[in-house]
């Protein structure tokens, strides 16, 4: 039946060729950790993508108890950390996720330079992987801020006063990222939209283009 | 990978139902696909359905009038209860018409039409000596029988009558018709 | 097709949008077999030895995950003075280079645009500034030194930003927030209460308040002035369940000579023995009910 429908689709849109270059296109030896052990640096890439997924679907979840606003904000997280079942585990992931995508990437990271596999023809992908990199930090910023515990607030006013001593635009930055002069309701709610619709909605696109590249151009090759 | 050769060793020459190499590898495929999937996922939707299987608090009683002021014609009655509503509380208003039958039982009907959930009102123009509902005219008799438009008799709250007090619980299907 | 349609007739796209496939690409083509050994397919060779890798990690996170709990601490309260600021783990070098002299107060701007975004920037532009055909990084020595020596100067500074953290807290006699939340409800759980929800703890209700040794001699006393009308606290602590912390002796002790630097005053020359005797009988039944 599901070869039927299968069939029924692939009539219409001609779907084979795309996921036919996916899964058949070949794999060389010298990544594959199964040939040379010393090749699992290879995987940290692919490490980063898995968390990632997990880190939106956690983040999926926990806006279903979440709110964004500074009186709430802190009782429904401990109120989703302590009484619903699984809460801990949830937002356990989401926490240390966040830390461990950013270990991943780093190491995804140095792997590329010391392999020097950024240079021609790649100089684009490295550029949009750097990006994706400053979104990462950009969502850790920006979901420091959400439980609303002194942490979070402090941390935030702290990283908002670094932002606000940029030369010249400085002040503007700051009083855009506050949502006005204060860390307060609107920085939360501004934060909560960013870290939540902005930055994934960015990390998507770059995502995509990393690996439209890596699948047309390949990986490099051996050292 | 050694297990690939090992794999194809151990082939054994007797054509039986064996599993290509590829299958076999699809299955461990698909099997650690749902590994991962199901490691990261259950916890998630188990966290997500967690309030279809939270144990419901019984609703407690809350003290409404005095029972001597209860008449056979029905009073609106006005009182508070406490709702824990997630990491919210709070104590909303709740209404109930109060009556006392000719048996002297007292018994308290909430004001929610059951027709599409307006408020309902006692004995006016309109309606004299019935509930009538403003929204679609909807009318009760005095026990919250449904009479006119609405499918089901209205509600009935919890009674308990203590120390010439009455309390109201949480409510209940009308047991009354 | 609202004709009838002839099955021997060739469909033909009239204005056909679809992209066609072109023959030669001009970029590398992804083809390996210049590359020395195997190569296999994505699916399901090669990707099943990722998914193992996968597997692993997976099973190391939900164990960090079990075993870890996400820190929570209190509820934001901009009036915390005692409160040390710390940002995520990650940001901890920069947080540490901004606090040295060349990179702020007069040298903010060097420090913001020269330590921090010029090294950002380098490394986003790296393979405009690194253009050698050379990949081997032991034949590239300027751009990987400069890599590593950035990489000991990110690991230096976060470990001397978490040591100094260490040791402020240590002078403070602090320990982190998240820690001595979970330290309470466990304190509180063992006890048989409910757990305590910070910002939110029930205040005790207060026992006989119309025994005079409140409503006469407290008030001759004027604790009510710091300790709140209904002592629920004002500059002074809350005195509701005081009952549960300190013994009836202590109490005594504590209204006759004072405590903590005279913020709270000595009590002996305006109180008689027996009035002092009185309130702290009447404040040791101050228990919150047990539940």
């Amino acid at each position: 039946m599901f070869k039927n429908m299968y069939n029924w689709i692939d009539e219409r849109l001609d779907i084979t060729p795309m996921w036919r270059d996916i899964a058949d296109h070949e794999v060389p030896e010298h990544v594959n950790p199964a040939h040379h052990f010393s090749a699992f640096v290879y995987c940290f890439g692919g490490l980063t993508f898995f968390i990632t997924v997990i880190q939106i679907l956690s983040g999926m979840f926990l806006t279903m108890y979440y709110v964004p606003d500074i009186i709430n904000a802190y009782y429904s997280v401990d109120y989703l950390q302590h009484q619903v079942a699984f809460g801990a585990i949830v937002r356990g992931m989401h926490h240390w996720g966040a830390s461990l995508v950013i270990v991943m990437m780093f190491l995804h990271t140095l792997r590329v330079f010391f392999t020097g596999s950024y240079k021609a023809p790649r100089e684009m992908n490295w550029v949009v992987g750097m990006l994706i990199f400053f979104v990462m930090l950009g969502l850790g910023f920006t979901g420091y801020l959400l439980p609303w515990d002194n942490k979070a607030y402090y941390a935030t006013k702290v990283g908002l006063e670094i932002a606000g001593s940029v030369p010249f635009l400085g002040d503007y930055i700051k009083e855009l990222m506050n949502g006005g002069t204060i860390v307060g309701a609107q920085t939360l709610t501004r934060f909560f939209a960013i870290h939540v619709f902005f930055l994934p909605g960015v990390l998507l696109a770059l995502l995509a283009g990393h690996f439209f590249m890596i699948r047309k151009q390949g990986i490099s090759g051996p050292l | 990978m050694d297990h690939n050769e090992q794999q194809e060793t151990t082939h054994k020459p007797v054509k039986r139902k064996e599993m290509s190499r590829r299958q076999f590898l699809s299955y461990t495929l698909g099997g650690a696909g749902a590994f991962m999937a199901g490691g990261a996922i259950l916890p998630m939707i188990r966290f997500a359905v967690d309030p279809i299987l939270q144990k419901k608090e019984k609703g407690a009683f809350v003290k409404a009038i005095e029972e001597s002021k209860v008449t056979s014609e029905p009073q609106q009655v006005d009182f508070k209860v406490h709702q824990v509503d997630g990491w919210y509380e709070s104590d909303p208003k709740m209404q109930a018409w109060i009556t006392k039958d000719e048996k002297g039982n007292i018994f308290a009907l909430s004001p929610v039409c059951k027709h599409l959930g307006c408020t309902i009102g006692w004995s006016g123009e309109e309606a004299p000596n019935l509930y009538h509902c403003p929204c679609h005219g909807a009318r009760y008799n005095k026990e919250g029988k449904n009479l006119k438009v609405a499918p089901k008799p209205l509600d009935e709250y919890q009674v308990k009558r203590e120390n010439g007090w009455v309390y109201l619980g949480p409510l209940e299907p009308n047991t009354r018709v | 097709m609202a004709h009838k349609h002839d099955p021997n007739e060739k469909i033909v796209f009239i204005g056909d949008s679809r992209v066609r496939k072109k023959d030669h690409s001009n970029v590398v083509p992804p083809d390996y077999t210049a590359f020395p050994g195997k190569s296999e397919a994505f699916i399901p060779n090669f990707l099943l030895k990722e998914w193992m890798v996968g597997v692993v990690v997976l099973v190391g996170f939900l164990t960090l995950v079990i075993a870890e709990p996400a820190p929570l601490g209190y509820p934001a309260d901009p009036l915390n003075s005692a409160f040390i600021p710390m940002p995520d783990w990650y940001f901890l070098f920069l947080y540490q280079l901004l606090k040295y002299p060349y990179a702020s107060g007069d040298y903010i701007v060097l420090g913001i645009l020269g330590l921090s975004g010029l090294p950002f920037i380098s490394l986003l532009l790296a393979p405009f500034l690194d253009t050698g055909k050379e990949r081997r990084f032991y034949r590239r020595p300027i751009a990987s030194s400069l890599m590593l020596v950035s990489l000991v100067a990110v690991a230096y500074l976060t470990w001397v930003s978490w040591n100094h953290y260490e040791h402020e807290l240590e002078i403070n006699g602090q320990i982190p927030e998240h820690i001595e939340r979970e330290i309470k409800a466990r304190e509180a759980i063992e006890k048989g209460l409910p757990r305590p929800v910070p910002g939110r703890e029930k205040i005790a209700a207060m026992v006989a308040a119309d025994d005079p040794a409140f409503t006469e001699t407290m008030t001759k006393a004027q604790c009510i002035a710091c300790h709140g009308a209904e002592l629920e606290g004002a500059n002074g602590p809350t005195l509701r369940g005081i009952g549960d912390v300190l013994s009836k002796e202590e109490l005594v002790e504590t209204i006759t000579n004072g405590k903590a630097n005279g913020n709270m005053p000595a009590f002996k020359d305006n109180l008689s023995t027996e009035e002092i005797d009185k309130i702290a009988t009447w404040l040791s039944k101050q228990k919150a009910e047990a539940k």
